[in-house]
């Protein structure tokens, strides 16, 4: 079993393993780039439900002919027994509305630790379904809702209920009979906190696994539903989905801006996410044998990865071309495999002179898919205890140089410059939505949210500058008795000398900055796929796509959903 | 009503961001009044006395350093909230402990000194032992004292009602000794003072993270209200700003 101190070793000290550098792996387009991977969230929660044959059966089914009504699953993990609680509600076409913003919706659904009685489910039904506007207690650790995918769910049922199967080439266009538009966990709403279920509900003590789960089960249920319906539309002609349509659905998101702000604000949290990943890539140079079992199924991955690009459908032109040349440099890998490989380095140094960052990052998350037995145990690892302590005795010519060494990508940018602090950050009065703003706006920008490190950085290190003229001996408890305003970026400046991933290095004022990098790096991480960019601010995509099913629980599970392609008809 | 501690985190920062307080500042002060509440200290009920005044620190001089040596320092906090000045003083204890072994940081005209208790438990988990002591009250002084072990997560906390005379020289000012040598513990001499000890804290805190904290709907809505001042109004074009359609 892989310990903490296994982990330090392999990260600090004589014998650390060669990880690559926060300058190449925290650029912001490269995080903009990552891919799901077998240590994504989704993946991880998946491995564990069907390594410990998690028991999830329906304790209640209150659905109407229409699919709408009650249902309740319970799960019985190795851990503890929870609740998984849907509403289905009828959803006029005017009330839809995907953004954050809205109030009402087609599914709302709870996850509740313990059993649930009809008086809780009473209770439930009260908040739920009004989300922000209710109120739930802490029994409840996850909160959310979806809408129908208007394109697929009522042509599902069609095809269902007049004995037909879906066509799976309008799956690939659309892969979701639901689009999940908010995932709620962490305390909000009265829910329990973060600190209740990472003590006491052990099953679920990573990050964002509950939130991860939730959309797992939701997946689950529309398919479960929309046989439901398509049954009593016409029990004579009915015909169920075949499975391997099934998996291939997954559920649909769509994410904004809300995102973005927790990659700046958890600096532990994401170096630890990235640590992880950087650790299993560094482990696969030093000890990954190349055998002729590897080249094969390299082989099949990056031929896989080519269709999965080729099968994946968006409008937005930037995205198109990305993907178009994805597909031509996982040809151009497979050359060079065929040709050419002998060693992960040299491999990887042809991917980095001759492939995109999306190709490079594909290729990583490739590369972990060939040795679970180096990559799993890491899983394991991904929580921080996200204390970010001032050190008060290091002296200040040593903060000086972790500045100078840690953020030379801060200080190398000209914050004078045209446009390099034209953008801000603010929360609206409207749900505290997160939004971005020009500092033509005034008022808005006396409101701005810290989100600029670089910049906070660069101001820092010009004080310190000149306090260090003034006082050569001092410490930084002293530095912050005198610039209190400083002592959130001190904080964080000595506690990323230890966090060498925890900053994003991108200049997040400039007029140009692309938001969508910050969430495509969160989702990569969530493992979703068939990222669909609406805007440079928000994005759709795909989760749990190619996922095992319920029903495949305790059956043989080969955990081979990597980048899934479409079924054949 | 019941709320989560995260839920009264976020509001309480928002609370102190929108009153003036600095990045840095305003997650310590959240933090504070969190872990007080948090672990059966009334956090609330010393915040309810700090939030008619928390806008005005704005205005005031900052802390500073009056008197200094190796082992000891006074501050000035210019009458300003524990909120926004103690944990550098603690800081400062902190960093003179781990140079000289022990030291003393006194702070003068500082409010709401009870906050400091977040400050204070913080050094154990990072090896320090820490203590503070501090008189309250005009016209019935009470005592108050605070320790903790080094590598301890709890401290104790007493404290007693005294026939104390206010003396004005005194007066709101707290004394905090950290050592990185001696383990500090504290206990009023009074016979009838009120003892909490590290174990009654820890079990305050599970049954906060079991069940949330509960608040009274007026306060909660004046945190909220107070907060309010950090959101930008909304409008069309602010839609827009999210990638609205």
């Amino acid at each position: 079993m892989t310990k903490h101190a296994d982990i330090r070793a392999s990260l600090w000290g004589d014998n650390a393993l060669p990880l690559r550098p926060p300058s190449q792996v925290m650029n912001l387009e490269r995080l903009g780039s990552l891919h799901q991977s077998r240590l994504s969230f989704m993946r991880t929660l998946v491995r564990r439900i069907f390594r410990e044959r998690w028991k999830i059966e329906l304790a209640t089914f209150e659905l109407n002919n229409d699919g709408f009504g009650t249902v309740v699953y319970e799960v019985n993990a190795p851990d503890g027994l929870f609740s998984f609680v849907l509403f289905s509600d009828l959803l006029l076409p005017e009330e839809r509305n995907d953004r954050v913003i809205a109030t009402k919706w087609d599914l709302t659904m709870a996850l509740v630790e313990g059993r649930v009685n009809p008086e809780y489910i009473a209770k439930l039904k009260e908040n739920v379904p009004k989300q922000e506007a209710g109120r739930v207690d802490s029994r409840v650790f996850v909160l959310s809702r979806a809408n129908r995918s208007a394109r697929n769910f009522d042509y599902v049922v069609n095809q269902l209920a007049t004995g037909q199967q879906p066509d799976v080439s309008k799956i690939a266009e659309v892969g979701y009979l639901y689009r999940t538009t908010a995932v709620y966990g962490s305390g909000k709403l009265g829910m329990a906190d973060w600190e209740k279920v990472q003590q006491k509900h052990r099953d679920f003590a990573r990050p964002f696994a509950s939130e991860m789960f939730v959309c797992f089960m939701l997946r689950n249920f529309s398919l479960l539903q929309v046989e439901h319906i398509a049954r009593h539309r016409n029990e004579q002609t009915f015909t169920p989905m075949r499975a391997d349509i099934k998996r291939y659905f997954g559920i649909g998101n769509s994410t904004g801006l809300g995102m973005a702000p927790y990659l700046v604000n958890h600096p532990v949290l994401i170096n630890q996410w990235i640590e992880m990943r950087e650790l299993a890539l560094a482990r696969i140079r030093s000890l990954g044998a190349i055998t002729s079992q590897i080249k094969t199924t390299l082989l099949e991955l990056l031929k896989r990865c080519a269709q999965h690009t080729h099968e994946t459908i968006t409008e937005d032109k930037q995205q198109t071309q990305h993907n178009i040349i994805l597909a031509q440099e996982m040809n151009k890998l497979t050359e060079q495999v065929v040709t050419n490989f002998t060693s992960w380095n040299e491999l990887i140094a042809f991917s980095e002179q001759h492939c995109s960052l999306q190709s490079q990052e594909i290729f990583v998350s490739v590369m972990l898919e060939l040795y679970p037995e180096l990559v799993d145990d890491l899983e394991d690892f991904h929580c921080a205890d996200e204390n970010l302590d001032l050190d008060p005795l290091m002296p200040l010519h040593q903060l000086k140089a972790v500045i100078e060494r840690r953020y030379d990508w801060a200080l190398a940018i000209d914050f004078d410059a045209e446009g390099a602090r034209e953008t801000y950050w603010y929360r609206s009065e409207e749900k505290m939505e997160p939004r971005l703003g020009s500092i033509a706006d005034v008022e808005g920008k006396k409101k701005a949210m810290a989100l600029a490190v670089g910049y906070a950085v660069r101001k820092c290190y010009n004080i310190l500058v000149d306090y260090i003229t003034a006082n050569p001996s001092q410490i930084t408890a002293r530095f912050m008795v005198a610039h209190p305003k400083l002592r959130g970026i001190v904080r964080r400046i000595q506690g990323m000398d230890r966090c060498v991933y925890g900053d994003i290095q991108a200049n997040l004022l400039d007029k140009n900055v692309l938001p969508m990098h910050l969430l495509r790096c969160k989702l990569a991480f969530f493992g979703v796929s068939k990222f669909d960019p609406r805007s440079r601010l928000w994005v759709r995509n795909t989760m749990f796509q190619g996922a095992p099913l319920l029903e495949d629980i305790g059956k043989p599970f080969s955990d081979d959903w990597f980048m899934p392609l479409i079924p054949k008809q | 009503m019941n709320i989560s501690m995260n839920e009264f985190k976020a509001s309480l920062r928002r609370c102190f961001e929108a009153s003036g307080y600095f990045v840095g500042n305003y997650e310590d002060a959240a933090n504070m009044v969190l872990w007080l509440e948090k672990h059966g200290l009334n956090g609330l009920t010393e915040l309810k006395h700090a939030l008619p005044y928390i806008c005005n620190d704005f205005d005031k001089p900052l802390s500073n350093v009056i008197y200094e040596d190796s082992t000891s320092a006074i501050i000035d906090a210019h009458h300003r909230s524990a909120l926004n000045c103690i944990a550098a003083a603690v800081d400062l204890a902190h960093a003179k402990a781990l140079e000289v072994g022990i030291a003393t940081v006194t702070v003068h005209n500082c409010h709401n000194r009870m906050f400091v208790l977040k400050a204070l438990t913080d050094r154990g988990r990072r090896g320090i032992s820490a203590a503070a002591y501090w008189k309250n009250g005009s016209d019935t002084v009470t005592e108050h004292t605070a320790a903790i072990c080094s590598g301890k997560r709890y401290p104790s906390y007493s404290q007693a009602v005294t026939n104390l005379i206010t003396n004005g020289e005194d007066k709101q000012a707290l004394t905090i000794i950290c050592s990185s040598r001696v383990d500090l513990t504290s206990s009023l001499q009074s016979s009838d003072s009120l003892i909490i000890t590290p174990k009654q804290i820890e079990k305050n805190k599970e049954k906060s993270v079991d069940f949330g904290i509960e608040i009274d709907e007026s306060t909660w809505q004046k945190i909220n209200k107070l907060g309010a001042g950090v959101l930008v109004e909304n409008t069309e074009r602010s839609r827009l700003d999210a990638g609205g359609r």
